[in-house]
């Protein structure tokens, strides 16, 4: 359940198409169908409200409470915030009230319930972990200023806060980082079949396809244009283009499609590396340095497919030693699309990591409270990253980040009372006069 | 006959820094009021430490002074050193401080009290309450209508006020040698404790502790780290311009540490400590050096020798409050750095004295079992003067408007550290001396030392009307010179490289244009902005005070506005009042037993105080709130009908009390209890 945020936007009068809701600046992504009402005054709460109609499944509510969420000044309603409103409206009357209070207390119970079976896994524990550090540093933050200047809290302990905040900082940001797992499942993994020209990229989608969707010939630059098809692998959707290969070309239309290559290389979830297996070194060092300098560095996660297998003579037992080898190259595989030799081995390595990037869609918890988790977590980690900008300024401030971070991460973890932070201080701290 | 009993409208029993400061408040407001103490010479006494302020308090202090309060003021004519702390760590957190000289202070204190119109002031002990019928619209089981004085006279009130300090029962302990006492020298209070306790008060004990007093002429202070005072001294009032020493002739401070020796004599000797060893709550962040020791071993401690005053021969040890036999504590003081040849002037003791469970309390500080009765200062919990004095104000305040039959004044935990205070003690109690920390402070940004007078002295004056009509107009003024200071500043607006070119001093790296932008910068400040843009900026740099205090409020200006919509929210949860008497036992809530439990021993007055209870769920909030609102409805329709009489009347059952309020032991858990709201 979503509420406006203040004054922010005021609440359209009439149905709008998600067209105007991304005029407006919202960042939600095109969901055909989609549609936004207005129904205040005269709604649940009696505030203005705006009520989102989209079609169902998790991964769709997902998406569209992440977009919102990443709008400034609209939030989670906590639970049971909306009938405290109806409430102070007095939009509740005797009748309605009625039950409501088991009602309530069944749903807050059923939240409860689930996020303590969230808490119960190893995803809890990082978060009860998280929140013990900051708890401790905001601790020892709120020490140093209630007590520095009479007792014995040195200087060291800001430093110590200052560096305890920035670990906890990127550690949340890495978390959010692979958190993106939902919006995979429901958009589609995007893959990019990117290498030299003429190594057989169309061919492999081609294979992969099972049909001619790429032209395929002999001459190097065959492809100009991104051709993009749809595929189900193991269950996981997949959307695969194929690119133009890369190189330093003097046709035109042929930069132009190498630069749109690149371009899709840049946003891609997963990239199938394709080179001509029997013109890479054999030796693993020298395929990374051939795969390095056709994906520099920081490159998505990656696939690397030795294509024409079938040309290889006495090299290919080296060629598949380092295949079997892996480390330090990705996963990695020969192929021949002429042959289909290596199908099974790349479908079987792109489940894997298909699987790898979206989850298990079965297991797991509801998509829901899991955006609201990397919403509050993103909030924090903000916070968190403000903190070391005020904190040369105005210690009151950065306090003020500190205490905004741990609230948001109390919003998962629960609330942290100023007893919880004194009972740290007068641990950890000699203070007396 | 005789003639007939005097009588007050307010009576305040107590001559501390709770019962000067209600005693004080109550006449301003315009109640006739008397004030009874043990000695005309001990009021204004520092019996503690020979300091006013610090971090927290400091802020509590602000307040005091904006609701016209004393000790501010007087602290402004009688410091001896006076120290802003937290300097670096930005204005929200700065606690201005002051040593005090403990004579000064008495002097002007008594000549404050003695000459405030409406206040008459007598030497008496008192001994019982007089009580009478209960107000049926207000919870309790009777009203207090007078006092009962040692020689068996009596006095007539109309409100009473307890700032009876660590006097309840006082005990004060030095080794193995304990004897009644509430401050070393002074009688205990015995006979109102017993009161008290017969009406059915939930009592509780406490302990705390002072050190020795050692003499200056004595201390080699050559080798020891000094501490001297700000230069300018920042005043504690909104109404000091400056205050009264030369900055030049103000005192230092000095730091010294202990050594393990001394820790050795402590652990050596603890068999001699009753103090240390009875079970009584000391404060956490107050505590003997004994408890130092033990808790945090082998280290040193800091020790700060404080000056008691301009001509005084006492140096006040601050962090040596210890209980062990004089001759040890002798040996101790000794062991440390500069003192080898100190003499101990007056050994330091333990007191541990009664204190009431201030959940007996409203947020007005009257109590819910006694009509008119109210209790002030370390009698509910607190340490500190500076926390006394705080909660002196609200219930001297509050004794005058009850008797004058207006509602009670009550400071919101949004609106100041006053509200966080009262609002802690009475919804949360305390089961140690409860200090003021600024980390207790939700709203700490907002509520800060420069603008208490922005955030109480207009309601001190509307509502209570216990500001003086100089203070009002000054507070008034400083207002409007603020808002308008921020729209000139924000409506004063140039390109980023006009405004580079103008300040190159200060590098500025938003979009945002207006002159209070600029002035949020670390780097800026109203002079540099006024030097830039001399029309119209040049006045408003010139008033340092407003100077100054534009420049906080730009640069905390966006995390006011972000807390606005959450001070907004917990305002909202505190206007939604639950009734006094309210039954958790019997409502018709879906509530579980546990947070029944909870509730009736908390006694939140709104469902904001709810929320702040630990383990209160949202559906209990919920639920509590469907009851309010159903059964403020049935009340009102009550109302509506003439000659109800008591709601509850009717169903009352024998043996109990009057009315249904009145059947509310709530603190019971005897007898009583079976009876609540009669429920049979």
């Amino acid at each position: 359940s979503w509420r406006w945020g203040g004054s922010l936007l005021s609440p359209p009068k009439a149905p709008v198409g998600w067209k105007q809701a991304c005029a407006w600046g919202w960042d939600v992504p095109a969901l055909a169908g989609g549609e936004l009402t207005a129904v205040g005054p005269r709604s649940f709460t009696g505030e203005d409200c705006a009520e989102l109609h989209v079609h169902g499944g998790p991964a769709v509510l997902s998406g569209v409470l992440r977009a919102l969420g990443r709008l400034p000044g609209l939030r989670p309603a906590e639970p049971g915030e909306f009938t405290r409103r109806a409430f102070r409206r007095g939009k509740l009357d005797l009748t309605a009230a009625e039950g409501l209070g088991d009602l309530i207390r069944a749903e807050t119970e059923a939240q409860r319930r689930q996020a303590l079976r969230q808490m119960d896994g190893e995803l809890g524990r990082l978060y009860q972990r998280w929140s013990k550090t900051l708890t401790r540093a905001l601790a020892h933050l709120e020490a140093y200023i209630d007590f520095s200047e009479d007792d014995n809290v040195e200087e060291e302990v800001l430093s110590q806060v200052d560096a305890i905040v920035r670990a906890l900082e990127q550690e949340i940001g890495a978390h959010l980082q692979d958190g993106r797992r939902g919006e995979l499942l429901r958009g589609g993994v995007h893959a990019v079949i990117a290498g030299p020209p003429n190594v057989g990229k169309s061919s492999l989608l081609n294979l992969l396809c099972q049909r001619p969707a790429a032209i395929v010939s002999p001459v190097a630059g065959t492809t100009r244009d991104v051709v993009e098809v749809a595929l189900n692998v193991g269950g996981y959707p997949l959307v695969l283009s194929d690119t133009a290969g890369l190189r330093d070309a003097t046709d035109p239309v042929e930069q132009e499609g190498v630069s749109r290559a690149r371009d899709r290389l840049q946003h891609a979830d997963l990239v199938l590396a394709v080179l001509d297996a029997a013109a890479v070194p054999t030796e693993p060092a020298g395929l990374g340095a051939a795969l390095g300098s056709l994906l520099p560095p920081p490159a998505p996660p990656c696939i690397l497919v030795l294509n024409k297998a079938d040309l290889l003579r006495e090299e290919g037992g080296a060629l598949r030693d380092a295949c079997a080898r892996g480390d330090p190259l990705p996963p990695t595989t020969l192929l021949s699309c002429k042959t289909g030799e290596g199908l099974d081995h790349l479908l079987e390595l792109l489940a894997r990591q298909l699987a790898r990037l979206c989850g298990d869609p079965l297991a797991g918890s509801p998509s829901l409270t899991q955006s609201r988790h990397s919403l509050h977590l993103g909030d924090c980690a903000a916070a968190l990253a403000r903190y070391g900008r005020e904190r040369r300024r105005d210690l009151g401030l950065a306090a003020e980040r500190l205490r905004l971070a741990r609230r948001h991460l109390g919003r998962i973890t629960g609330h942290v009372g100023a007893e919880d932070v004194l009972d740290i201080i007068f641990r950890d701290f000699c203070i007396g006069k | 006959g005789a003639a007939p009993a005097p009588r007050y409208e307010v009576v305040v029993i107590g001559g501390g820094h709770a019962g000067t400061e209600a005693a004080a408040a109550a006449a301003r407001g315009g109640a006739r009021t008397l004030l009874l103490t043990h000695r005309i010479g001990t009021i204004g006494e520092m019996s503690c430490n020979p300091s006013f302020g610090g971090i927290g308090k400091g802020h509590l202090m602000r307040e005091v002074d904006a609701l016209d309060g004393l000790c501010g003021r007087i602290c402004d004519r009688s410091g001896v050193h006076y120290k802003v702390l937290n300097r670096c760590k930005g204005p929200a957190v700065w606690g201005l401080r002051a040593q005090i000289d403990r004579g000064r202070y008495k002097e002007n204190m008594q000549k404050e009290i003695l000459n405030t119109p409406l206040l008459t002031v007598h030497e008496a002990s008192v001994e019982d309450l007089l009580l009478t019928e209960p107000e049926p619209d207000h919870p309790g089981k009777c009203r207090v209508a007078g006092v009962v004085l040692g020689d068996g006279s009596t006095i007539h009130a109309g409100s009473v006020i307890l700032t009876t300090g660590t006097f309840l029962r006082g005990m004060i302990f030095i080794g193995l040698e304990m004897h009644p006492a509430g401050r070393l020298g002074d009688q205990p209070a015995i006979g109102l404790a017993q009161t008290l306790e017969k009406l059915g008060f939930a009592v509780g004990r406490l302990k705390t502790g002072t050190p020795p007093r050692l003499a200056k002429d004595t201390i080699d202070f050559s080798g020891l780290e000094e501490r001297a005072a700000d230069n300018p001294p920042v005043p504690f009032s909104f109404l000091s311009e400056a205050v009264w020493i030369k900055p030049e002739d103000q005192l230092s401070c000095y730091l010294t540490r202990t050594t393990l020796n001394a820790q050795q004599i402590i652990r050596d000797n603890l068999h001699l400590n009753n103090h240390i060893r009875e079970t009584t709550r000391g404060p956490r962040y107050c505590p003997s050096l004994e408890s130092k020791v033990l808790r945090f071993p082998n280290r040193e401690h800091q020790v700060w020798l404080e000056p008691e005053g301009l001509e005084s021969n006492v140096i006040y040890p601050q962090g040596m409050s210890m209980t062990l036999p004089p001759e040890l504590q002798e040996q101790v003081i000794k062991s440390v750095p500069g003192l080898e040849k100190a003499k101990i002037l007056q050994p330091g003791y333990g007191v541990q004295y009664d204190f009431l469970d201030p959940r007996q309390l409203t947020a007005s500080l009257e109590s819910r079992l006694v009509q008119c009765l109210f209790f002030a200062g370390q009698i509910n919990g607190t340490t500190g003067y500076e926390e006394a004095a705080a909660q002196g104000v609200i219930a001297g305040i509050n004794a005058c408007l009850r008797v004058h039959g207006k509602p009670p004044f009550i400071v919101s935990r949004t609106e100041g550290y006053i509200g966080v205070l009262i609002d802690d003690l009475t919804t949360l109690g305390t089961s140690e001396p409860y200090r003021m920390f600024t980390s207790r402070v939700e709203f700490r940004m907002s509520l800060r030392p420069d603008n208490a007078d922005a955030r109480l002295t207009h309601r001190g004056f509307e509502e209570a009307g216990c500001v003086s009509q100089q203070r009002y107009e000054q507070a008034v003024k400083m207002k409007a010179a603020l808002e308008d200071g921020i729209a000139t500043l924000k409506s004063l607006q140039f390109s980023i490289s006009k405004w580079s070119q103008l300040i190159p001093e200060v590098p500025i790296s938003s979009s945002r244009r207006s002159a209070y932008d600029i002035l949020q910068y670390p780097e800026a400040n109203m002079e540099v902005l006024a030097r830039a843009v001399p029309e119209p900026l040049g006045k408003l740099a010139q008033w340092r005070e407003l100077a100054a205090r534009l420049k906080i409020e730009a640069a905390y200006e966006w995390c006011v506005v972000s807390q606005q919509q959450e001070i907004e929210e917990v305002r909202r949860d505190e206007a939604l009042r639950l009734p006094e008497d309210l039954d958790y036992f019997a409502i018709d809530a879906s509530l579980s037993a546990e947070v029944r439990e909870k509730l009736d021993s908390n006694r939140p007055q709104t469902i904001g105080a709810v929320s702040r209870i630990p383990g209160i769920t949202p559906a209990a909030i919920v639920n509590l709130l469907r009851f309010v609102k159903t059964n403020h409805q049935k009340t009102e329709k009550l109302k509506a009908l003439p000659q109800t009489g008591n709601l509850f009347t009717d169903k009352t059952h024998a043996g109990c009390i009057r009315s249904s309020s009145g059947c509310v032991l709530w603190q019971c858990q005897g007898v009583e209890q079976r009876c609540r709201m009669c429920r049979s």
